[in-house]
């Protein structure tokens, strides 16, 4: 019995590392990752996973089992470190399982500033640049834009008034508010998704459909910039509407 | 205005907590910062077989005054994470560094570094960046003083867990991090060189790791049920503004790094509010509490606790009351 246990506490080390390569990789092979971590994080996790296997290997090559000759430990230390190689490796699978692909509406109305949405920085560049792009686009066809973008002509008096009634293209998750008008989602990512946060845009006109909280829908529509106390929030006049795929990216870079 | 100060309008109710998003952002939280804390790691792993206690301690200042302010300059010039750091700093300590100089280092590194202020510009570009970068920088440096020579009064044992005291790791497996994990080196190896960073890397990263798990947890838990609204409405107040500054960064538990960009789109707040939650974050919350339980006692990690948080309060309500 006592040298199974001598067993199990020398191979623990390397299994939980293992175990953490394992999961980091299946992370990463899945496309997961990109639901969890911005691009710049994602390759400093391929190495960790390869560095984890490189370690476990180490540990087995230079390390041994405890001699049966020395001074077997507590019964209860053995345990409490059982107990730590636990903490260490089930929360990490159990949350690999169970984390779902995108953030929901109940955190989406935690983690806004106020009941509607944080505004989106005006500092993005890139977001002003597509907003221009957006603009210079021919306005006969929809243009394809992210909510951010609507978000960020709204900023600007002239682009605005440029671009009210346009028509655009855009993806989003539904968000349906009790007392609000749905919204269009897009989580952005700074560093990981625990500090996402949402922009939105809000659809008016014609959304009926059997759509679920949460789904991931396009939408079709005239863009419009109401104000409301000075407060100018984006919306969609919607014109069609049709369920579509997770993109690659579901989180937008600031 | 001590009226105006209380008058508080009502706030939403809570939208509740999605537990499958408390796992998403958990899960988030461990696979950014693992890949820092095995570099941690590996970086204490060197330190321990390379770099002799007796030539750190060569570089090291004699007075403490003096080292408090070699820690602080440390943590201007070197960026490190908050993650990353915790191994590091054990290791320094081990290796014979006073541990108010260390302990110094470790609360400067993450708030005070290049990166965080250069966020901190980017995020408030359009609202007084300036301002907002000389006001993170010279209350987090004011904090920092006042915590650096408490630090240099307190010993070591008030400060330390047992098994960061400093003596020789590979003497006394049980004076560790992850005292429980046994190393035997196998015999007729010559490696030893190897072997020694092999086990300080994973002793170190799967000692600390055990706090990552529990604080990211904590810090899952809270920046994805905690409802910001709640505190919109103090977030103006004179003197409440600044005490939800400080209650939002405990309860996030965002890295320096980041958090300017989230704060900046934070409209409810005030300036001072702000700067609260700037200051107090990359000195400890939620999560930092249970990483740096890896390496202090419970009783110090406290006290450490109420004295930042208290100065940050005291500096940022001064300049929220200011005529």
């Amino acid at each position: 019995m006592d040298r199974i246990a001598r067993q199990i506490s020398f191979f623990a080390p390397a299994a939980v590392m293992s175990a953490w390569g394992t999961v980091m990789l299946r992370t990463i092979a899945t496309g997961h990752i990109n639901r969890l971590l911005s691009p710049m994080f994602r390759n400093y996790v391929l190495t960790a996973a390869l560095l984890l296997f490189v370690l476990s290997a180490l540990y087995v090559l230079l390390y041994q089992p405890d001699s049966e000759t020395a001074p077997a430990p507590a019964p209860t230390g053995r345990l409490r470190q059982f107990g730590r190689w636990l903490v260490l490796l089930v929360p990490l699978v159990a949350a690999s399982i169970l984390s779902p692909s995108a953030l929901s509406s109940t955190t989406l109305t935690n983690r806004s500033s106020t009941a509607g949405v944080a505004p989106m920085p005006s500092w993005n560049a890139a977001s002003q640049k597509n907003a221009q792009a957006a603009l210079d686009a021919d306005p006969n066809q929809p243009v394809p834009v992210e909510v951010t973008d609507l978000i960020t002509l709204s900023r600007s008096p002239d682009q605005m008034k440029a671009f009210e009634g346009r028509k655009v293209r855009t993806v989003g998750l539904l968000v349906n508010q009790p007392e609000n008008a749905p919204k269009l989602v897009r989580w952005i990512m700074w560093c990981c998704a625990a500090d996402a946060q949402p922009a939105s845009v809000e659809l008016g006109g014609n959304v009926s459909g059997n759509w679920k909280e949460d789904q991931w829908l396009e939408v079709v529509g005239a863009a419009q910039f109401p104000s409301t106390l000075g407060h100018v929030a984006p919306r969609i006049e919607v014109e069609s509407i049709k369920p579509t795929q997770e993109p690659d990216e579901p989180y937008l870079s600031p | 205005m001590f009226f105006a100060a209380f008058d508080l309008p009502s706030a939403p109710a809570s939208a509740g907590i999605s537990w499958p998003d408390v796992a998403l952002s958990f899960f988030a939280i461990v696979l950014e910062g693992a890949p820092f804390l095995l570099l941690g790691a590996i970086i204490s792993g060197l330190v321990d077989v390379f770099l002799p206690a007796g030539m750190i301690k060569d570089w090291l200042p004699r007075s403490k005054t003096q080292g408090v302010f070699a820690a602080i300059g440390a943590g201007l010039i070197f960026p490190l994470c908050e993650c990353g750091a915790m191994p590091i700093v054990q290791r320094l300590i081990r290796k014979g560094v006073p541990p108010a100089v260390a302990t110094t280092y470790m609360l400067a590194a993450p708030g005070l570094n290049p990166l965080a202020m250069f966020s901190t510009f980017l995020a408030f570009r359009n609202q007084d960046p300036w301002l907002m970068v000389v006001l993170r920088f010279g209350f987090s440096f004011l904090v920092l003083l006042f915590l650096g020579f408490w630090l240099v009064r307190l010993r070591p044992d008030y400060m330390l867990r047992a098994e960061t005291v400093m003596g020789s790791a590979r003497a006394k497996p049980e004076m560790t991090p992850n005292p429980g994990l046994v190393l035997t080196p196998r015999p007729g190896q010559s490696l030893g060189g190897l072997q020694q960073f092999t086990g300080s890397v994973i002793r170190d990263f799967t000692g600390v790791l055990l706090f990552l798990v529990i604080g990211a947890a904590a810090a899952a838990l809270f920046s994805t049920g905690f409802n910001r609204s709640l505190l919109a409405p103090v977030g103006q107040n004179l003197i409440l503004g600044p005490l939800a500054g400080i209650l939002l960064a405990q309860l996030l538990c965002l890295c320096s790094t980041t958090d300017a960009f989230i704060i900046a789109a934070f409209a409810p707040f005030s300036i001072p509010a702000k700067i609260a939650f700037l200051v107090a974050g990359p000195l400890i919350d939620l999560k930092l509490y249970w990483l740096y339980r890896s390496a202090f006692q419970a009783r110090f990690v406290h006290a450490l606790w109420l004295r930042a948080l208290a100065a940050t309060f005291l500096l940022t309500l001064l300049y929220s009351l200011k005529p």
